[in-house]
């Protein structure tokens, strides 16, 4: 295989901004450049999707050479909507959120859903930089204190049904797998079951091959012109 | 204006589940209508509830207790509400759809709805297309009122509205859309007669629907 440098088809540059959710992914499968220079954001930004836009916008509107920007976010609550390529053009997997992207392909997440859709999903990132139901209620607790701090994740979680650990080798499954049951076992007042998945790297490989030669991009991938702008209908499929 | 108005909006904003409904007792003691208590106290708290929300300066937790002190005016309000003669001014049947299972935003919506005199038929969440279908036809309703939280399930709503269409049951009740994912020109998309952005939102809307904003 040809190196991704050599396979580019404009002399662009290349800059990858992503959510820390896929940080390890992505720094084990960008070609090193890359690597060095992706700008990793923090995980929490979904949960203010109009936040979230303007963040993006500013990061993009930073970059001062017309660039190829790959973007590792799905739609995430809309937290792309908006976002306008400006002078750069944008590389976006064409997928609701990052579940689709850790277990490897839309069809996989969307079997998945189907079958449980009250499935919370934690993987080596979300574990490392994002939350879970345990580190919220202990967020809490300080605050509203104990029956108060239940509450409110009763609130949030009693219609749950299955807590998922997405990992993409046998050794992380070994290393997060302790975390995970201690977050399912409180998760089990919700009856919520715990299970494990072997996620692929299937889509953010793709997402890196693309970055190296956009006329593959399929229609697992939106690619948005200078001038253009990201629609929530272009997601839609 | 009362300053009781101005107090118990604050409390809702605060989510004060005890000094909430202490403050609608007192308006009431205070010879305040009880519709005006609702209008200027608790329905411009949770307005400046879901401005704050959507703003990203309240997070959930917040937005839970802002409506279980919401709740708890309601209850000490309602029966005055009924007193004074508040007639039910409509029929809504709401759920949240197919595939989404988050019902914080549907059910404050429904009790914003029931504030403001509306009969709330809650069918749930996760509701298939065919259960509103269903609702419809045995519950009669004036307005049907939809939920979803995420990009993935929102599209349940356009296969909601398809198979109102399909069960010929279209014309008899108007259709409101709501949740994080969702804007204006989505529900126009889905053919939806209307969204709202947030509780107070949905029932102005539902109001609207049944002539009686």
């Amino acid at each position: 295989m040809s190196s991704p440098e050599s396979a580019r088809p404009t002399p662009v540059r290349t800059v990858v901004i992503s959510c820390q959710v896929l940080q390890d992914l992505l720094l084990r499968l960008l070609p090193k450049d890359l690597a060095a220079e992706a700008i990793f954001m923090d995980y929490g930004l979904h949960r203010v999707p109009a936040r979230m836009t303007g963040t993006l916008q500013e990061q993009l509107d930073a970059i001062e050479e017309p660039s190829l920007v790959v973007l590792g976010y799905g739609l995430c609550g809309n937290g792309l909507k908006g976002l306008k390529a400006g002078k750069h053009t944008l590389l976006v997997p064409r997928v609701d959120d990052c579940i689709a992207l850790l277990l490897g392909s839309y069809r996989t997440y969307m079997r998945e859903f189907q079958a449980t859709p009250g499935t919370y999903y934690l993987s080596k990132g979300w574990l490392e930089s994002g939350s879970h139901p345990l580190k919220e209620y202990e967020e809490y607790l300080p605050k509203y204190g104990s029956k108060e701090a239940m509450w409110l994740m009763d609130q949030q979680y009693q219609h749950y049904e299955r807590l998922v650990l997405v990992a993409h080798d046998a050794a992380d499954l070994e290393t997060y797998r302790p975390q995970a049951q201690e977050i399912a076992r409180f998760c089990e007042r919700w009856g919520m079951r715990y299970e494990e998945v072997l996620g692929s790297d299937e889509y953010v490989r793709r997402l890196v091959e693309v970055a190296a030669a956009l006329d593959q991009a399929d229609g697992n991938f939106l690619v948005i012109p200078p001038g253009g702008e990201i629609r929530q209908e272009q997601f839609m499929r | 204006m009362s300053r009781v108005y101005e107090r118990l909006s604050t409390a809702i904003l605060e989510g004060d589940a005890d000094k909430a409904p202490k403050l609608v007792e007192r308006g009431l003691k205070e010879g305040l209508a009880a519709k005006d208590i609702l209008d200027n106290g608790l329905v411009v708290g949770m307005n400046e509830v879901g401005v704050r929300f959507k703003a990203g300066d309240m997070f959930v937790p917040e937005v839970l207790m802002s409506a279980d002190a919401m709740q708890a005016s309601l209850k000490v309000l309602r029966p005055e509400l009924v007193a004074s003669g508040a007639k039910l001014i409509g029929k809504i049947v709401m759920g949240t759809v197919k595939g989404d299972l988050h019902d914080i935003g549907k059910n404050l919506v429904g009790m914003m709805c029931e504030g403001a005199g509306f009969e709330v038929i809650d069918v749930g969440f996760n509701v298939d297309p065919e259960k509103f279908v269903e609702a419809i036809k045995t519950e009669q309703p004036d307005v049907v009122g939809m939920s979803a939280l995420l990009t993935t399930t929102m599209r349940a709503m356009a296969q909601t509205i398809k198979a109102i269409e399909e069960a010929g049951l279209r014309d008899q009740v108007k259709i409101m859309v709501g949740g994080a994912p969702v804007d204006a020109a989505f529900a126009e998309r889905i053919g939806a007669d209307g969204y709202g952005s947030n509780g107070p939102a949905g029932s102005d809307l539902a109001k609207k629907f049944v002539g009686a904003a």
